[in-house]
């Protein structure tokens, strides 16, 4: 069976029992004639609605979907209407980025009593998708493989990559602290196997702070080892104790952080995946980070590394003999020429000055997204459509979010529910990172490391960049991981949302 | 799996615009059906015999009927089900009928659009599991919220079956609109006389606590378990030490006080007792004319008073009680007649009152004394006008229903007019006469034949003062076919009726609907008049819809009855349509903590791991826990991820 050719599109109703469904009977029972094209699915609550359904919908084949539930306040279980109220204004904001009409979803409120009301709205929303005519499919759009040469914004601040004097502060600091056995681990950065590469250093005893370094290459995340250590911190505390013995405490994980790690940090322990008690901060200002891809665009690919050295703006890399002056304004990533945030928002030590931004300091739009919106649907679609066809479903993008709390019980991996399944399709690669920017709507913090991680250049971070552009417009310029008592824009709501719309339907 | 389709006719009301064996015929060749049939009505007897017959002749796992909506008849197909040996909720409805067949005569799309639903609903069955209730306990109390005639009603009805009532009301005294009405129709009884004695028995009862000034501030918990916060309003003044003796209002000098009892006919003073007949009979102070409580200085009352009852110092105060059900009985209050109707004055006229002031003026117990007087200048009308359907059946304005019982006391009023004043003349404009009930038409007549009182159909367009103490009403007779202009002393407004104010803040703290007109609605509007859609929320009285006093009586019994029905089961069954935390997949963020609206996820410490727990007597089912979850570690039983997956794919893979 299909939808009656010629004469029928697909459209999917997710509607509340208790008002929305009861308005459709009684609708119903009034004999109000109304379109046929609409199927609807009960759920218990407009809040039952999670986003992914009507997106899940719309990916698979639906050319229309319409969410209805209580009138706010009116909420069969209080508040449910109002948590949805937020994430269906999120998901509709965010179908444009994909190339997907946002005016293809529609999300309403419609009470048990309003019999008449429905028949206008699943009229007037059956007549706007027939207007719109039958939804492009992902699958079958033209791919395109243009990818623009998107010029980096210029920094907000100044950048360097030179030594920085508070380093010395630091290790000083870090080895009074390890001195005296409260730390199970301090997480830092040392050098790797080449000057430009940085790898984890997990520093147990005072001599191990000797092979900290603090610079452009400190670019991967402290922060997201965090909760695993903490918990082999209590593992460890745990070693010799006897079933019925007192539980000893565990000892703190200490971590060094740049500022948008902090921001990690923030978002972690306001997500309550850590205890503030459990980990002891040592922060220093931030100069900025490179961007390897930038460097080997310079330098070219497949180079020996002999030597590095930061001088202000100016890194030196001597490769295969041959020396390269580089300016930190060409190769550094594009989340520190965005960043406001270059010192931690939380710490317990802090070395050396803070780093400034001034005030009035506003990033550009990314550039990878100017260019988006700067493409019809139609382009947008064509786009990703091209991009996700490079991936290979690796999720090194998840693997190195440090918001990605699930690991090893991401939904991507899972039966159990059923979300993605393992089809090499582009719907498939396609709605995952969906729902990886959509988890992380309101949680994000812009680092890039998804970016960063893609072996295959696809650009995901733009995904959760247009989600938090659109957060940030919601919610009051909400940016996450600045505030340790803020609630997330997503585990809230106001009764009275100021930036969210009554959606109308022409003819409603 | 094996499953069994049942595809309901339901006379033609399906199958007039479905093709039901087609449907029937197209689900045998969805995944795991064993067996599809359809059947002339599933809901009769025959046909649920049917299901139980084909469930154990093959062996069927779960059963699909496609027929009327689920919130109709799903409890019974679920009884059918169990009878056949499943777990009830092995079932699935497809509502071929209110979302198909009587929205539209396409039969080809119905057909289709039929075999999808059923298709989806199959889909969904297919990912269903056997889920078990649990039993808890109930508190044996009930809440009634106004204590109106129908309020009273119940109350009465469920302390006299032995369970304890609170009794909870806005006003100082109970007794609600009767209590403001001089006599009721169709007897022409004393309304005092006959509600006096059941507001004593309420004051009496010792099962009822009365709140009076008190409103239900919030309402938390379940059905069987509810806790409600009541707001009480301070009355200033003691009720354990005051006798009603009325001293103070003789000597209050706040003597321009609103009279809110008397319908503002005449100025009562800031201490007062409402009516005589007032249960509680205490004496409470209103705080906005009070002088001692607005300008600091006074206290007479305080003075006088005998037993030294009077305390300014009183605070509100919010009381927790804790019930097994609760009773909405709040009634109705009149429309705002005055900005809808310049036509009559808007408020302007002196002349011009609300039938309800005009019952105060009738009553014995009144500002007059029972004595009809004009509000301008205190004389005694010789013409009155009656005008029905202000702010009823009158589209213009938004207001498409009748207020049901407006003829009824306008005949009455017009019976007793003509008692009080033999020699004054009664007219009636009206739209029709509605008087369904026993005796009602009868009484109408009497008004009209034996009374005198002229009913003109048609009506009124203005009225006008004329200069010289009178008001022209003009209107157009619709019988005649020509205009008619009255000349009259009094103008009595027929005003229509909506739910009693603030009765929408009161539906979102009961976690009901209501409607634009602030009327709560019920369950269903034949078959379940009383219940809500929220377990253990029942209703009486007006505050559902217009209802003159025998069916507010009438429904005030119901609800008790449903009430006492329900909390004399000793235990009930919780619903298992709960969330579900799967310890594994769980990482003990607690997003699900923050977003529950009942407070029904914890975090537990389980093997020095946090992870959450659901409280199964708590949780609502409403999902939204679900839909928080990023790694669906907690699902929501009968409405998994998976289950409506399925449904989209089977809607959007085909």
């Amino acid at each position: 069976m299909s939808v009656l050719t010629g004469k029928e599109l697909r459209i999917v109703g997710f509607l509340c029992n208790w008002c929305s469904y009861g308005g459709a009977d009684t609708a119903g029972v009034a004999r109000a004639t109304q379109p046929t094209d609409l199927r609807i699915i009960r759920v218990p609550c407009s809040g039952r609605v999670n986003p992914l359904f009507p997106l899940k919908a719309l990916l698979s084949g639906a050319d229309g979907v319409l969410v209805s539930g209580c009138h706010p306040r009116d909420c069969h279980y209080s508040a449910g209407n109002f948590y949805a109220r937020r994430r269906l204004e999120l998901l509709k904001e965010f179908l444009p980025i994909v190339g997907i009409d946002p005016a293809r979803f529609h999300y309403t409120w419609v009470s048990a009593s309003e019999g008449p009301r429905w028949k206008q709205v699943v009229t007037a929303f059956t007549d706007r998708i027939h207007k719109l005519g039958p939804a492009p499919k992902f699958q079958d759009a033209v791919p395109s493989y243009d990818m623009p040469d998107l010029a980096p914004v210029a920094p907000l601040r100044n950048l360097s990559c030179g030594a920085n004097p508070a380093l010395e502060d630091l290790k000083k600091q870090l080895k009074e602290a390890l001195s005296d056995d409260h730390l199970f681990c301090v997480v830092g950065w040392q050098k790797s196997f080449d000057g430009l590469h940085a790898t984890p250093l997990h520093m147990r005893k005072p001599e191990d702070v000797d092979k900290l370094i603090w610079g452009p290459f400190n670019v991967h995340s402290t922060a997201n080892m965090i909760p695993q250590l903490v918990n082999d911190a209590k593992a460890a505390a745990m070693v010799g104790v006897k079933r019925g013995d007192p539980i000893p405490p565990a000892k703190k994980i200490g971590v060094v952080v740049k500022g948008c790690d902090g921001k990690w940090l923030v978002e972690l322990l306001q997500e309550k995946l850590i205890d503030r008690d459990a980990v002891e901060i040592f922060a220093m200002g931030c100069n900025g980070t490179v961007s390897y891809d930038r460097i080997i665009a310079k330098i070219g690919a497949g180079k020996r590394i002999d030597s590095v050295e930061g001088n202000g703006d100016t890194l030196r890399v001597v490769a295969d003999g041959q020396e390269y002056s580089l300016s930190m304004k060409d190769v550094a990533q594009d989340k520190c020429r965005a960043c406001t945030v270059p010192n931690a928002p939380v710490y317990d030590h802090f070395a050396g000055d803070p780093v400034k931004v001034s005030e009035d300091a506003k990033p550009e739009a990314a550039a990878i997204l100017a260019y988006l919106d700067g493409l019809t649907l139609e382009q947008r679609m064509s786009f990703w459509r091209g991009a996700i066809e490079r991936c290979i479903r690796c999720h090194a993008c998840r693997n190195a979010c440090p918001m990605c709390v699930c690991r090893e019980y991401c939904v991507a991996d899972s039966r159990e529910p059923h979300w993605v399944t393992q089809e090499d399709t582009p719907v498939n690669k396609l709605f995952f990172q969906l729902i990886h920017a959509l988890h992380l709507a309101g949680r994000c913090t812009g680092c890039g490391e998804c970016n960063r991680a893609c072996p295959m250049g696809v650009p995901v971070g733009a995904l959760k960049l247009h989600a938090a552009r659109i957060v940030r417009a919601l919610f009051d310029g909400y940016q996450p991981g600045t505030k340790l008592e803020a609630v997330p824009p997503f585990l809230g709501y106001e009764v009275e949302e100021k930036n969210i719309p009554e959606h109308q339907i022409e003819g409603a | 799996m094996k499953i069994g389709v049942f595809i309901c006719h339901c006379g033609s009301n399906i199958a007039g615009t479905v093709d039901c064996v087609k449907v029937a015929k197209n689900a045998e060749a969805f995944p795991d059906v064993a067996y599809s049939t359809d059947n002339m009505y599933m809901c009769s007897e025959p046909g649920q015999d049917h299901i139980v017959e084909m469930v154990k002749k093959h062996d069927l796992d779960g059963v699909v009927v496609a027929s009327c909506s689920p919130r109709m008849h799903e409890p019974t197909f679920r009884r059918a089900v169990e009878r056949a040996g499943l777990n009830k909720y092995m079932f699935e409805m497809a509502n071929i009928r209110e979302h198909v067949s009587w929205i539209g005569k396409d039969k080809d799309a119905n057909t289709n659009k039929a075999s999808e639903l059923v298709r989806m609903a199959v889909e969904k069955l297919r990912r269903n599991a056997p889920l078990f209730s649990k039993k808890f306990e109930t508190i044996k109390k009930v809440l009634v919220v106004g204590a109106g005639v129908a309020g009273i009603q119940a109350a009465l009805d469920c302390a006299d079956a032995g369970l304890q009532v609170v009794l909870v009301e806005r006003e100082p005294a109970i007794g609600g609109k009767m209590a403001k009405l001089d006599k009721t129709f169709p007897t022409v009884d004393c309304s005092s006389c006959i509600l006096g004695p059941k507001m004593v028995d309420v004051s009496q009862h010792p099962n009822i606590t009365l709140y009076t000034l008190s409103e239900v501030e919030k309402v938390s918990g379940y059905v069987g378990n509810f806790s409600v916060n009541i707001k009480r309003r301070a009355p200033y003044v003691d009720f354990s030490k005051c006798t009603g003796c009325g001293a103070c209002m003789e000597k209050c000098p706040a003597k321009k006080t609103p009279d809110r009892f008397n319908e503002f006919m005449g100025p009562t003073t800031a201490i007062n007792i409402p009516f005589p007949q007032a249960i509680p009979k205490k004496a409470t102070i209103n705080p906005q004319y009070c002088r001692k409580l607005t300008e600091g200085k006074c206290g007479i009352c305080a003075k006088i008073c005998p037993t030294g009852a009077i305390n300014y110092e009183m605070k509100d105060e919010v009381i927790t009680e804790e019930v097994g059900a609760i009773v909405a009985a709040t009634g109705y209050d009149l429309m705002d007649w005055k900005s809808n109707y310049g036509e009559y004055g808007g408020g302007r006229y002196p002349d011009v009152i609300t039938s309800l002031q005009y019952e105060r003026l009738l009553s014995a117990a009144g500002p007059t004394g029972g004595h009809i007087l004009r509000p301008s200048d205190g004389r005694e009308p010789k013409k009155v006008a009656f005008i029905c359907c202000v702010g009823s059946r009158d589209r213009s304005i938004g207001r498409p229903y009748c207020s049901g019982f407006c003829c009824m006391y306008t005949a009455k009023q017009a019976v007793l007019t003509k008692d009080h004043i033999p020699d004054s003349q009664s007219y009636v404009f009206y739209m029709d006469i509605r008087a369904p009930g026993k005796l009602y038409d009868e009484f109408t007549r009497r008004a009209i034949e034996e009374y005198g009182t002229e009913y003109i159909r048609g009506r009124v367009s203005a009225i006008q003062p004329d200069g010289k103490g009178q008001y022209i009403v003009r209107a157009a007779d619709t019988l005649l076919g020509k205009p008619v202009e009255v000349a009259v002393d009094l103008v009595v407004l027929a005003v229509g009726v909506e739910g009693a104010k603030g009765s929408g803040k009161l539906a979102e703290t009961l976690h009901i609907s209501y409607d634009n007109f602030g009327f709560f609605l019920e369950s269903h509007i034949k078959l379940r008049p009383v219940e809500t859609n929220t377990a253990g929320v029942f209703l009486a009285g007006s505050c559902q819809g217009a209802k003159d006093i025998p069916s507010s009586v009438a429904q005030g019994s119901g609800a008790a009855a449903k009430v006492i029905g329900l909390l004399s089961k000793p235990k009930l069954e919780s619903d298992p349509q709960i969330s579900n935390v799967n310890i594994k997949r769980c990482v003990g963020c607690g997003k699900c903590v923050d977003v529950c609206p009942f407070q029904a996820i914890t975090k537990e410490n389980i093997r020095g791991e946090i992870k959450a727990q659901v409280i199964e007597a708590v949780c609502q089912g409403c999902g939204l826990c679900a839909a928080t979850c990023p790694q669906g570690a907690i699902q929501l039983s009968h409405f998994t991820d998976n289950q409506i997956l399925a449904e989209v794919n089977a809607l959007c893979q085909c």
